[in-house]
């Protein structure tokens, strides 16, 4: 290359950093910076730092279960989301058919719609007296009254909902870069379907799926769109408690400490998993 | 071929998969179209009318309108960075250089409602330092949004940038090609999927946000998605179910352009049979 298109490049990188360093590192600073100083009354921040905001959350056995809930709740969401998302990206990577382009086209309208629109159809369904429940209630002759709003599982089907198009996606894209004959050659030396998944497909597959699950939880952490509307109150994570602090009780520098655990909770997460299988987050597609 | 337990696996999984997306959708759609006095949602619809539609207040218009010009801009933005963050990457002095891959990763780290906050009380300390009021205003969205778009379109673009296209690159220099056009006729068309594809990510991810735009909306500047979750959260108006509904109609008449006229291939590599 010659140096002067290996300057251009150089450049563009410069300025794409310089840019992205100012968006990622000054507001990010000034809220670290918040997170240490003490609250004195509703939107009246003092000026000593200290790690009070921190220790008070800390040794405060609420905000333990807070963020237990908040984990357990994304993990089962994830794991639920990539028992739908692989089934779905295999069939769409591997049948080769016209049906498949229009599947792709529906699963791309999903994912282009907002989840609360999607969440507003979930509430429609499964409150008390939607259909779900007047069917089964019917169904078991009036002994099975369920109740399938503002418990922890509508919130984990709510985040299902907020990130299987994008875990099918990413699988879709992983799947497709394993050639199917590796698979055929696995079966044509004998070994069973469930043999040629775990020991061929499963593998190969790995890295990918872990980045996507990763994304996910990721995603999951910070949401709180199905946990407002499907928990109905009812069911706390971090992002409802950041949201109270901040509308309810204008409590910044608190806000700010417990938005930095949860950060660190994210962080921590995913340098364990990659310390499980490192690379995991070579450019995977998309992030 | 013979129907195998893996196909019944996959077929049922995948079936359980498209039921779970769309119905929600299909439900909310259903919905809008029933004369209800306006308490509660009923589905399936009783009356039918359009009267919902005929109702529909200005402000989901305007929001509407707000999130298709936010995400315009951060998903453009955001492409033009990434491209430029891929391209100095792959190609630059520097050589592929981790550390400056996983900056540009970074904010997929911070939850989205960490984003909201932070940026809200950066928009607060701008106010009070400079008297510049970027809440509630259309560059503090798509600043906001920038920062959670860049990494996918950095990822998506430098998905695309391989040892082949270098190769590539270098068989055209051998011919005497200008680096000028090497760049226009062998990496701008490689490029092409990867920034199709980054753009198309951004702007599904910006354009649904609620967990950052619900902090920064004030008054009557409020993004689309943050107006339908306020409405849910604190009163019920079954004008949101024809907006959404508008917005899943909207969705699909674009996808299926996007099919017809580029290709969905572009969007998601590989799609096209």
């Amino acid at each position: 290359m010659m140096p002067g298109a290996r300057r251009a490049y150089d450049s563009g990188l410069i300025a794409a950093f310089v840019g992205s360093a100012l968006l990622f590192l000054v507001p990010q600073f000034f809220f670290i910076r918040q997170s240490l100083l003490p609250n004195l009354a509703p939107g009246v921040v003092g000026d000593t730092l200290s790690l009070e905001n921190y220790r008070a959350i800390v040794t405060d056995a609420f905000y333990w279960g807070v963020f237990g809930r908040t984990i357990g709740l994304s993990v089962v969401s994830v794991a639920v989301g990539l028992l739908l998302a692989f089934p779905t990206a295999y069939l769409l990577a591997r049948i080769r058919s016209r049906v498949v382009r229009w599947l792709i086209v529906l699963l791309l309208i999903s994912s282009f719609v907002s989840v609360v629109v999607k969440v507003l159809g979930l509430t429609l369904l499964l409150g008390t007296d939607g259909p779900v429940v007047r069917a089964l209630h019917a169904l078991s002759f009036g002994l099975w009254d369920l109740r399938l709003v503002h418990n922890d599982a509508s919130v984990a089907i709510g985040l299902v909902q907020y990130t299987l198009p994008l875990l099918v996606m990413i699988l879709f894209g992983v799947i497709q870069n394993v050639p199917p004959s590796l698979e055929e050659a696995a079966l044509v030396h004998g070994a069973s379907d469930w043999r040629a998944f775990r020991r061929v497909l499963l593998p190969l597959l790995w890295p990918g799926a872990l980045a996507a699950a990763l994304i996910a939880f990721n995603m999951n952490m910070g949401a709180f769109t199905s946990a407002v509307l499907l928990g109905g109150g009812r069911v706390l994570t971090v992002p409802i408690m950041i949201q109270r602090k901040i509308i309810l009780e204008t409590d910044y520098p608190n806000a700010a400490a417990l938005s930095l655990l949860l950060t660190l909770a994210v962080v921590l997460v995913n340098l364990a998993a990659l310390k499980v299988r490192p690379g995991a987050f070579a450019a995977t597609h998309p992030g | 071929m013979r129907i195998s337990g893996k196909h019944i696996a996959i077929g049922a999984g995948a079936l359980f998969s498209y039921v779970f997306l769309l119905i929600p959708l299909a439900v909310v759609v259903g919905a809008s179209f029933d004369d209800g006095a306006g308490a509660y949602f009923r589905f399936p619809p009783e009356h039918l009318s359009l009267r919902w539609y005929r109702e529909l207040p200005a402000k989901y218009w305007h929001g509407l309108e707000l999130s298709c010009l936010i995400a315009l801009a951060a998903a453009a933005t955001s492409t033009l960075i990434g491209a430029l963050a891929a391209l100095g990457i792959a190609k630059g002095s520097l050589g592929r250089s981790a550390l400056l891959e996983t900056f540009f990763r970074l904010p997929l780290q911070v939850p989205f409602v960490v984003t909201g906050i932070v940026f809200l009380q950066f928009y607060y300390l701008l106010f009070d330092a400079w008297r510049v009021s970027l809440i509630g205003s259309y560059a503090g969205f798509v600043l906001a949004h920038l920062f959670f778009c860049i990494p996918y379109a950095a990822g998506a673009v430098g998905s695309v940038i391989t040892d082949d296209l270098r190769r590539i690159e270098n068989a055209g220099r051998i011919a005497g090609a200008t680096e000028w056009r090497v760049f226009r006729r062998l990496t701008l068309p490689a490029l092409k999927p990867g920034l199709f594809s980054g753009f198309f990510y951004a702007f599904i991810v910006s354009f649904g946000d609620v967990p950052v735009s619900v902090f920064l909306s004030t008054g009557g500047v409020v993004p689309l998605p943050v107006e339908i979750f306020q409405t849910l959260q604190f009163e019920f108006d079954p004008a949101v179910l024809s907006i959404s509904s508008v917005v899943v109609v909207l969705s699909a008449l674009f996808i299926v352009f996007v099919q017809r006229v580029v290709g969905l291939d572009l969007i998601l590599p590989g799609a096209r049979r």
